[in-house]
């Protein structure tokens, strides 16, 4: 796997879970009032653009994202998304209740 | 008392298994194992106070008694046991075996002051690393977390000094079951944040 950018700028930093770059690319859709283009995922998720299609076509594949532009590609978190978040965040709460990160 | 917080625990064992489900973290596997441990043991101890209280105390049947706290001292020792090297294992990200109880002991010996001390050790260390966290982060569910560790670190300091005077027992009782409801009130306010 791939360092990311944060990860090489700080070597104490550990890599990021495939389950922790999902969820960042989908904090990123919801943050955008759930539209959201490529380059605003890219930036936001701290991605490069390989990796980014990656993981947007298994989010697809999934079913947690949807392609919903026409012109140029937007992205937005189906039902099932939503759903995966709200477990993710409750999870994420119970976990760091007691100290450990997810 | 004591079914209450057996109905608590499992109730946090099962949303750590859920959390587990969906992240694959260990720590949460751990946590799950963790309170499922600490609910068995408090029931059996429950329900070993029971058969005692209204079957055999009239006779001096203690036998159940003894029964029931050594399975409950044992199920606490592997659990917060569990919950250490938790916290060990993700400060330093290594592997290895966690600290095993190596053997089981035949005998079954009732609450006495060398077990409580092993129990009050295993649950200052939990109680630190919460405070630890708490003092990080301070969200209200992470203070929940280490009001309910302190007040079960308290409740067997209570277990431990009960001998000298009799009062301090059923502040143990009170103490452990405070610190059960702190961990309710934080799952509550998990679940109702989404």
């Amino acid at each position: 796997m791939m360092p990311e950018k944060q990860a090489e700028a700080k070597p104490t930093a550990k890599y990021r879970s495939q389950l922790r770059i999902y969820v960042d690319i989908m904090s990123v859709i919801q943050r955008e009032s759930n539209e959201a283009k490529p380059t605003r995922i890219l930036y936001g998720a701290n991605l490069s653009h390989d990796r980014l299609v990656k993981y947007l076509d298994e989010l697809k594949t999934l079913g947690v994202i949807q392609e919903t532009g026409t012109v140029d590609k937007v992205y937005s978190l189906t039902q099932k998304g939503i759903e995966f978040m709200n477990n993710f965040r409750r999870v994420e709460s119970f976990a760091s209740a007691f100290g450990f990160r997810i | 008392m004591e079914f209450i917080a057996f109905v608590i625990a499992i109730a946090i064992a099962n949303q750590a298994l859920r959390g587990y489900k969906l992240s694959k973290e260990k720590t949460l596997l751990y946590l799950n194992l963790s309170f499922v441990l600490i609910g068995a043991g408090l029931l059996v101890d429950g329900l070993s106070s029971l058969i005692v209280f209204f079957a055999g105390a009239r006779r001096g049947f203690l036998y159940p008694f003894a029964i029931g706290y050594t399975i409950n001292f044992l199920a606490q020792v592997i659990a917060y046991g569990l919950l250490v090297y938790a916290y060990i294992h993700q400060a330093r990200s290594v592997g290895g075996s966690p600290a095993l109880v190596a053997a089981v002991p035949l005998l079954f010996f009732e609450r006495n002051a060398f077990t409580e001390l092993i129990l009050i050790f295993l649950l200052v260390y939990i109680a630190t690393q919460t405070g630890i966290n708490f003092s990080i982060s301070k969200s209200t569910n992470s203070m929940l977390v280490f009001g309910a560790f302190l007040s079960l670190s308290m409740a067997h300091v209570f277990f431990l000094i009960f001998t000298l005077a009799p009062i301090f027992y059923p502040i143990a009782h009170i103490a452990q079951l405070c610190g059960f409801l702190l961990l309710l009130a934080m799952l509550l306010r998990v679940n109702r944040s989404t």
